[in-house]
């Protein structure tokens, strides 16, 4: 982000504001500011998404391809990150400019999703040890305003929601190839269960405290954020009947890192830790029921797509 | 304690457009032929080619007796001499600090257009100058009018007033100049407990309300009142001036002390700030404001 | 991966024959038992809480600034630190000073893969995190505009290879006489089953990054810590936790990292004591010198007055 110039009493005045909970906009300091999602904005991907969040806009596809699985791990797909900063978004991504920060934004996702317990592998497994499905996701940022950690995670989780994996009808061995035999049907697909997918969560300490979804402005005055991934509650994605079927699991740390050139006390790490847990239930539940709430329109009336006309 | 987070679908995006009574003005897009007489006067986003004044951006016409200027929506603030601008100190330079203030060029704070403590006739000396970033400093807000334009369109500040010079505490909203009504006053003491500034060049300074002590007393006592802490209550009513503003500017309404009291009045039925952050909200206050002009208008 | 052509690059298709033997199939559970008995006793020996053996020196490379080099076993990890000089293409001035960090590993360190020498998304990664640790570290504003250039060199990677990265750059910087805060310290906990392993091997690492069939806590914690300040550098975790296990992690880590303070302190000093005492010799050999032409002197003096 670009550093802003801001002045020592403005300054002042947020992290006063931080300290009172009550922020230069009226949030506290576990709220975020009004999102807007639509999932299948583009036709050429098998899933994808684009989150507006204040003025950060996010672009996220998800393609498919068919793979080997690793010798290590015969049972399991794979899931692969890539970012691209655009220079759409400011100028400073110009050239090898967004480099950093796209490389920083793909290994905290990758790190996040390590784990089972955030995403299950084995449902991308098609013949184990032979052949399995390959989940790229591609993130695209349209616009920088901020906050690009929690964007990017809500999209894509937005994004492999909405991905369709097509059935694989048949798998004939013939010698040591194996011939797939997929569904013609577009509609014969499965979605993922992508319930307990972690979101990211930024945590920008100002003075003492820490505040989620930070402003232009509140970032220039933090000198260290933690990031903190946690995982999902697939309770919050199911709808009717489903839920029953579902056992809420207990919402884990994915991954931590932390953002910035400074440090922090332990108490306060502690703090923000507790802090993102809070922040990320309601953040979860929220991306549910609008994901829940938008595939429900889809049934009821045909697709229309929005797309990027604000 | 939980965290408050909407997210809304595409599909239900919120149309910000409000419709003002007016007439819908005449839009001229670039390259658009005005007039084809030499008789005007060729003025801002116009160019003259084959005996024609051609537009060279997208917005409407103004006309001043023989003048045509085109005025976009999105323009960079075009000083004229007495308007109040809010701004922030980029450099300091010899005798001198450049200002931006949202204008075409950085605009220009003479330190002999300054008032320095001690008098407006002290003579400036070599310290003066070595002092410049005690008074002033990178990053720092001020307030100013504008004194005078240079040729190349640069202006030239001056804080010579009390009312003027540095802004201590407070939130900075950037809006379009044209968005800006000129008025005889843009300093407002608000009912609410909030001062704000207008500044014609789009820059709205809203703060607590000043203390008059700041002027008198001594600088010790300032710096001390600079890093005192604002109470919760006039943090509020800043906050809910600050989103009414942006709610406004949302639907393109024109702002100045009126348009905004009476969408800080309308926002009274929301309890908490942060809803207004929602479209949905934004828009109904802008409708609800534009509704009340109309009406005082009709008056 | 770009590959380097003017290197020998094995085939394409090459696999490790390791692939082929009976350990490479082994299942959670089996690994499991492996590394750790039902006693709560690791392969090598040591109890769950007990971290590795330290062997730290300094100044090892003699062309560098400050270096350091730090055995935790089989892990070897060799640092060197540069003299600041000022930051190449940059067109901005900098009010702070800048820490360029490279961490890379050795073609033959790791015991799964052979590392390739095109620097890899692993290799950015630990040089990204260290310098992320070292930048509260230093004084970075009393040199504005220049960086310092840290390399580190993985020789032979058993575990816990980014906290010694992190102590021996720390150390390297001390002994380079870069000024800093304080002495940074790191460590790595790893977390399987629920069970805190104090300094993991690289199989226990493995192991706590593979996910297990049940839904327990497992992953791994890379601390970085400035004692006397109390304050975190940099926190790094992987896996699936639940808040108390991180908690809990932190506290072990915090002590653990108190506990190779005194060891690189020791380190340094006595590198100092070691430069005074040589100093003194070199003094002393000077001074007898002096005595022994000085009597010479004497002796010409006499033989000329004489004459």
């Amino acid at each position: 982000m670009a550093d802003l110039l801001l002045s020592s009493t403005e300054k002042i005045f947020i992290v006063h504001g931080v300290q009172d909970d009550y922020r230069s906009d009226g949030r506290s300091n576990i709220d975020y500011r009004p999102m807007e999602l639509e999932t299948e904005v583009v036709s050429h991907a098998s899933g994808s998404a684009r989150l507006r969040l204040a003025n950060t806009d996010v672009l996220v596809g998800v393609k498919t391809e068919i793979d080997t699985p690793k010798p290590d791990q015969p049972g399991l797909g794979k899931i692969e990150f890539f970012v691209d900063c655009s220079a759409n978004a400011t100028p400073e991504f110009e050239g090898r400019g967004g480099e950093q920060l796209a490389n920083s934004i793909s290994n905290m996702m990758q790190r996040a999703y390590q784990s089972s317990q955030a995403f299950e592998l084995k449902q991308l497994c098609i013949l184990e040890g032979k052949q399995c499905w390959k989940l790229y996701i591609d993130i695209l940022i349209l616009e920088s305003g901020g906050n690009l950690y929690d964007a990017v995670s809500l999209a894509v989780k937005a994004a492999l929601f909405n991905t369709r994996i097509p059935f694989v009808k048949a798998v004939l061995m013939d010698g040591g190839n194996v011939d797939l035999q997929l569904s013609d049907d577009p509609y014969d697909c499965k979605h993922l269960d992508v319930g307990c997918a972690p979101l990211l969560i930024t945590l920008c300490k100002i003075g003492d405290k820490c505040v989620v979804d930070p402003s232009a402005e509140e970032e220039s005055c933090s000198v260290i954020s933690v990031v903190v991934g946690v995982t999902g509650n697939t309770k919050s994605y199911c709808s009717g009947k489903e839920i029953d079927s579902v056992k809420s699991l207990e919402r884990k740390c994915s991954t931590i890192g932390m953002n910035g050139s400074g440090s922090l006390a332990p108490q306060t790490l502690q703090s923000a830790i507790m802090q993102g847990m809070v922040a990320a239930e309601s953040l979860d539940e929220a991306l549910g029921q609008a994901l829940l709430r938008e595939r429900q329109e889809n049934v009821i009336l045909k697709k229309h797509a929005y797309g990027f006309l604000k | 304690m939980t965290g408050h987070v909407s997210i809304r679908l595409a599909s239900e995006r919120v149309n910000h457009s409000v419709s003002s009574s007016n007439v819908l003005p005449r839009f001229y897009t670039p390259g658009e032929v005005i007039t084809g007489t030499q008789d005007f006067m060729r003025g801002h986003g116009t160019y003259a080619e084959d005996d024609c004044l051609k537009s060279s951006v997208a917005g409407v016409m103004q006309k001043v007796n023989k003048l045509i200027c085109i005025r976009p929506l999105k323009s960079r603030y075009v000083g004229e001499i007495g308007d109040v601008v809010v701004g922030r100190i980029l450099e300091v330079q010899q005798r001198r600090w450049k200002v931006e203030t949202n204008s075409r060029l950085d605009s220009v704070l003479q330190l002999s257009s300054v008032n320095l403590p001690g008098g407006e006739l002290r003579r400036r000396s070599v310290e003066d100058e070595q002092m410049m970033r005690m008074y002033l400093q990178e990053g720092d807000l001020i307030s100013a009018e504008v004194q005078s334009l240079f040729s190349d369109g640069s202006l030239s500040l001056h804080t010579r007033s009390l009312k003027y010079g540095k802004l201590s505490q407070g939130t900075l909203v950037k809006v379009f100049p044209s968005l800006i009504k000129r008025r005889k006053n843009h300093f407002h003491n608000l009912l609410c407990g909030v001062s704000i500034i207008i500044g014609n060049n789009g820059f709205i300074w809203i703060s607590p309300l000043m203390q008059d002590l700041m002027i008198e007393e001594s600088k010790d006592e300032i710096n001390n009142y600079e890093s005192q802490s604002v109470s919760k209550s006039d943090r509020e009513a800043m906050a809910r001036v600050k989103n009414c503003i942006l709610a406004l500017v949302a639907s393109k309404m024109m702002l100045d002390d009126t348009s905004i009291m009476f969408a800080y009045e309308e926002s009274l039925k929301y309890d908490s700030v942060k809803d207004l952050l929602d479209p949905e909200a934004m828009l109904d206050i802008a409708f609800l404001t534009q509704h009340k002009i109309n009406n005082i208008m009709d008056e | 991966m770009p590959l380097d052509y003017k290197r020998f690059n094995g085939p394409e298709d090459s696999i490790s024959y390791k692939r082929f033997t009976e350990d490479y199939i082994k299942s959670y559970d089996q690994l499991y038992q492996e590394l750790i008995d039902e006693n709560g006793v690791r392969k090598d020996g040591r109890a769950v809480d007990e971290a590795r053996k330290m062997f730290a020196i300094n100044d090892v490379v003699t062309q560098a600034k400050g270096s350091a080099y730090i055995e935790l076993k089989q892990t070897k990890v060799v640092c060197s630190v540069f003299d600041p000089r000022e930051i190449p293409h940059q067109n901005e001035f900098s009010q702070l000073g800048q820490i360029y960090c490279e961490v890379k590993f050795a073609p033959f360190s790791c015991p799964r893969k052979r590392r390739p020498h095109a620097p890899e998304a692993e290799e950015r990664a630990l040089s990204v995190a260290l310098r992320k640790a070292l930048e509260p570290t230093v004084c970075r504003h009393l040199f504005p505009n220049f960086q310092i250039d840290v390399f580190v060199y993985i020789l032979e990677h058993d575990g816990a290879c980014l906290a010694v990265a992190i102590n021996a750059a720390g150390l390297a910087l001390a002994s380079a006489a870069v000024p800093i805060y304080d002495i940074i310290t790191a460590c790595t906990i790893a977390v399987i089953d629920g069970k805190m392993i104090m300094d993991p091997t690289e199989a226990e690492e493995h192991l706590a990054i593979m996910s297990p069939e049940t839904q327990t806590n497992h992953g791994l914690i890379t601390m970085s810590t400035l004692s006397q300040l109390r304050q975190i550098t940099d926190f790094r975790q992987i896996g699936s936790l639940d808040v108390d296990c991180v908690t809990k992690a932190m506290d072990l880590l915090q002590k653990q990292c108190m506990k190779i303070v005194p060891n690189i302190q020791r380190v340094l000093v006595s590198n100092v004591i070691k430069y005074h005492k040589e100093r003194k010799k070199l003094e002393e050999e000077a001074r007898e010198r002096e005595e022994a032409l000085n009597k010479k002197m004497e002796e010409w003096k006499l033989l000329l007055n004489a004459g």
